[in-house]
């Protein structure tokens, strides 16, 4: 419908995620990869320290190290002996070099510093590439989506194509958006493959980022997809996105090789999960497998339950584009109000949506959602969502309030009988606080 | 370009204005760990809680790092707010001075915070904002004190951050106002951050000896307080070399005299209390911290009878920054603890002198490099726990090795000789826990032979 801003000349309680933390993310769905992020110590410092803090995981990324004088005289001397180091060091697969806004605004051209450095040394198969990730553009989920896009654009490079395609339409190459937990990409990855398919998810932070005990210590990624799974991939039937800011990746493979693709923009709720099941019913003639018929049931039963406490309700979610757009689907379903809905920078996504939206800050989320019962954010907005009296249902990133958010599911039936049963839990607590305290001060 | 704040860069100390101390050492790329300088200034400057922390940018190095520190307020949270100038493309190329103006206008018209402090970042200073001007101007027009903060991320470590955030403080901050009271025997504390509360232990136990605390840099802080630091009759630096330099100016300034000290471990606390009268020059004052921490230390060790039998003889390895490799250090031999490794990455020679006074000689020093190298020392070693930044804590975790977390993060405040004995106590419960047990073991099918056929 429309989205709008609210006119304020400075960023209070910023919603927006650096770009580049985005690109680092994505990195970590990826078998013994590497980000290098080609900027000063803190851009790669704070993402490190905040991914982690989400994940409760250790997270592999290394900087490039810039001073004052060389983001001056000459910036792409430190990638070079970034890539050194972590070559001869740890012999990563693939490397992620990720740019920010400062190469960006000193006019660093490292893509071509790194096509030379790749001629010149022998990178023994692995997978280099290169993206642009400034900070005053987009957010987590931009700079997420661009570097997956990089990563299949140098998949379908290095695969070189090789004559004709051998085509295997069992399997199918999932590309998670950003807002999905680990637990969400599993789920989807059991769904889908309980259609008889083969499945590779990417990038694949179900097994990087969801608590294994691996031993043996490596600053590399533990766990994620590996290279040969993601070159075997150029050989999917088709293609699944799960978020619009995954339509660009799939649409890669679609044009380079012919790969058919499918969007789902919602994952959230009934209907998107009918959405889904019955496409995957649909092309793969199997039917739905029964423990999804249940689960159908199941939350169906539990919305009937749970819509006592949802009447009347409002509720305001500040998120990033994708996710707030699922997240949207879900409160309607439910009958919620929907006070206020921001996000961190305009996508055609949100423009279209049916309801307003806002692009802006958790301070906006505070001043036009004032009121709302129930405040969806990331622990950032705890603090709002107290001086609002709302109740507060952690979502999106960075989540520090709990434990095992990361192993949330919130896409399938049993994702949104799962976020149904917590926000309502969270609403009948507040109602029974409330209740207290008026008898209290009586 | 001009270089920022060339004279910094060039008097090559990354903790102190000594010149003896080694340069800091330059990052390498792809092996670097560790904040930038704006975090650094960050980090010394968001505990003055009511005032507000605007961070001139983009917006990812304000919003990647706001909420990130354990730094408690007894009051106002201004400073918990994340304030940024959130420059886009078109202000890069354009100029974002005037953003900044409407950005302080809107704060100070809103929130009326005491002061505002402006952070620069990369971007701001590879284009050479004039930040200075900026502040100057709206701070004479709005009345209110704008300090500007010249750390952008990429003139250094963190280390280099804390003390330029020092130097803001000296230059703008410190000599601008009068105490409300006299305050004949006041001292500051500076570097204490009131991690997990520790400022509040210490604030209690210098209350109980009369020793007032005048301005706290930083922990807890308001504004006003450190206006008048100037006033205080010593200064202790509390485990942080890099504001050292701030103390040796203000000595040579205000005549302050200084010491540096610690509060981790009862000898460390004890020392630090007398020296704290002794500067004071106030004999009735000494008497009575004498008396004070005789009781504490009596108390102490009895406290800390149970906990000691289970900690003697425990091997552990310690890998934190700077002053606090030596002042755990202290703490730990007081719980009968051995430690077998000490990180040195962040240490001056000072302080690297000092954990050699106070370890043995089979003890490892770690250098640099990481993760994997601490934990090659904990299994070389044997060690029981690691003691570590939050950073390290999922790795020794996938180890399976107990851990305590020492730095920012952490939930616990460890000062004091009430903080000895919570220290002690999670020593303990982290090391017994059945979780080592149960992750050690296989699952029943794995095992061998366990099946009947
Ligand atoms: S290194 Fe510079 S751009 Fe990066 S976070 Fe620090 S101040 Fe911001």
């Amino acid at each position: 419908m429309t989205v709008k801003r609210r006119s304020k000349p400075v960023s209070v309680n910023p919603l927006k995620i650096g770009q580049s933390l985005g690109g680092v993310l994505a990195m970590q769905g990826c078998y013994r990869a590497m980000p290098i992020v080609h900027g000063s110590q803190g851009c790669s410092a704070f993402p490190k320290a905040l991914l982690t803090r989400h994940f409760r995981e250790p997270i592999a990324v290394q900087t490039s190290a810039l001073q004052e004088m060389d983001v001056i005289f000459d910036a792409n001397r430190n990638l070079e002996e970034a890539l050194n180091a972590v070559l001869s060091k740890h012999r990563p697969d693939i490397i992620g070099i990720i740019g920010t806004e400062l190469t960006d605004v000193a006019g660093v051209d490292y893509q071509s510093m790194l096509k030379s450095y790749k001629r010149e040394r022998n990178m023994r198969g692995g997978l280099a590439f290169s993206v642009t990730l400034p900070d005053f553009r987009g957010s987590l989920e931009s700079g997420y989506s661009v570097t997956v896009e990089a990563m299949v654009d140098e998949l379908i490079q290095q695969a070189g194509l090789r004559g004709q395609r051998n085509v295997n339409s069992r399997q199918i190459t999932l590309l998670p958006g950003s807002y999905l937990t680990p637990g969400d990409v599993m789920e989807l990855k059991e769904i889908v493959s309980s259609f008889g398919f083969e499945v590779i998810a990417l990038p694949d932070i179900s097994t990087s980022l969801s608590g294994h005990l691996l031993t043996g210590f490596s600053p590399l990624t533990r766990g994620g997809v590996p290279l040969d799974s993601m070159l075997q991939s150029l050989q999917s039937g088709l293609t699944i996105a799960f978020g619009a800011s995954m339509e660009r990746p799939a649409r890669r493979l679609h044009n380079a090789l012919g790969t058919p693709y499918k969007v789902f923009q919602g994952t959230m709720g009934l209907k998107a999960s009918d959405e889904l099941l019955n496409f995957l019913h649909q092309i793969s003639g199997v039917p739905v497998p029964i423990r999804y018929c249940w689960q159908r049931e199941n939350l169906l039963d539990c919305m009937l339950d749970a819509h006592f406490q949802f009447a009347g309700v409002s509720a305001l979610a500040a998120l990033e584009p994708d996710h707030l757009r699922s997240v949207s689907e879900w409160l309607d379903e439910l009958g919620v109000e929907q006070k206020a809905l921001i996000t961190s920078y305009e996508t055609p996504v949100v423009a279209e949506m049916e309801r307003e939206v806002w692009v802006g800050d958790l301070d906006d989320a505070e001043v036009l959602g004032s009121g709302a019962d129930l405040w969806i954010s990331s622990s950032h907005g705890i603090a709002g969502a107290e001086r609002i009296g709302a109740a507060f249902l952690a979502a999106g990133f960075p989540i520090w309030n709990e434990l095992g958010s990361y192993m949330n599911v919130s896409v399938g039936y049993r994702g949104a009988m799962e976020w149904t049963n917590k926000a309502g839990n969270l609403l009948m607590r507040r109602e029974a606080e409330h209740r207290e305290s008026r008898v209290r001060h009586r | 370009m001009e270089p920022i704040r060339k004279e910094e860069l060039d008097d090559q100390a990354c903790g102190s204005l000594a010149p003896k101390s080694k340069p800091c050492p330059r990052p390498k790329p792809g092996e670097a760990a560790g904040g930038c300088s704006f975090d650094g200034a960050q980090i010394t400057l968001l505990p003055i809680m009511d005032a507000a922390h605007l961070v001139h940018g983009p917006v990812a190095c304000a919003g990647n790092s706001w909420e990130s520190r354990g730094s408690l307020s007894s009051g106002p949270s201004l400073s918990q707010y994340g304030f940024a100038t959130d420059l886009s493309n078109n202000d890069i190329i354009f100029g974002g001075e005037k953003k900044l103006k409407d950005s302080i206008d809107y704060i100070a018209g809103r929130f009326a915070p005491p002061a505002i402090f402006v952070y620069s970042t990369c971007v701001t200073a590879l284009i050479g904002e004039d930040m200075d001007a900026v502040c100057k101007e709206a701070s004479d027009r709005l009345a209110i004190p704008i300090v500007p903060v010249n750390s952008p991320g990429f003139v250094g470590s963190k280390n280099l951050g804390n003390r330029l955030a020092g130097d803001a403080l000296l230059q703008y901050v410190i000599g601008t106002g009068e105490p409300e009271q006299e305050t004949p025997l006041g001292v500051n504390l500076i570097g204490e951050y009131n991690i997990a509360g520790e400022m509040w232990d210490i604030e209690k136990l210098m209350n109980q000896a009369g020793i007032t605390l005048l301005s706290r840099i930083t922990g807890d802080a308001r504004y006003k307080e450190i206006t008048w630091a100037h006033r205080a009759k010593a200064n202790m630096v509390v485990c942080s070399r890099a504001l050292l330099g701030l103390a040796k100016q203000m000595e040579s300034k205000y005549g302050i005299p200084y010491f540096e000290g610690s509060f981790y471990g009862a000898k460390e606390t004890t020392y630090s209390l007398r020296q704290m009268a002794f500067l004071l020059n106030d004999r009735e004052m000494e008497r009575r911290v004498d008396r004070l921490t005789e009781r504490e230390e009596n108390r102490l060790a009895h406290d800390l009878r149970p906990y000691r039998k289970i900690l003697k003889g425990k091997k552990a390895v310690l890998y934190t920054g700077g002053v606090k490799s030596w002042s755990v250090i202290s703490a730990l031999k007081e719980l009968g603890i051995q430690v077998v490794g000490v990180g040195t990455n962040k240490s001056s020679d000072e302080d690297v002198q000092r954990i050699a006074d106070r370890v043995g000689d089979d003890t490892e020093y770690i250098p640099e490099g990481g993760a994997s190298r601490i934990i090659k020392t904990v299994k070389e070693r044997k060690a029981d726990i690691m003691i570590a930044g939050g950073r390290n804590m999922y790795v020794a975790m996938k180890e399976q090795i107990p851990f305590v977390d020492i730095n920012q993060e952490r939930h616990k405040a460890y000062a004091g000789y009430e903080g000895l004995l919570r220290l002690a106590k999670e020593l303990v419960d982290s090391m017994v826990n059945p979780i080592w047990k149960l992750a050690s073991s296989p699952a029943p099918w794995d095992k061998e032979g366990n099946y009947d056929r």
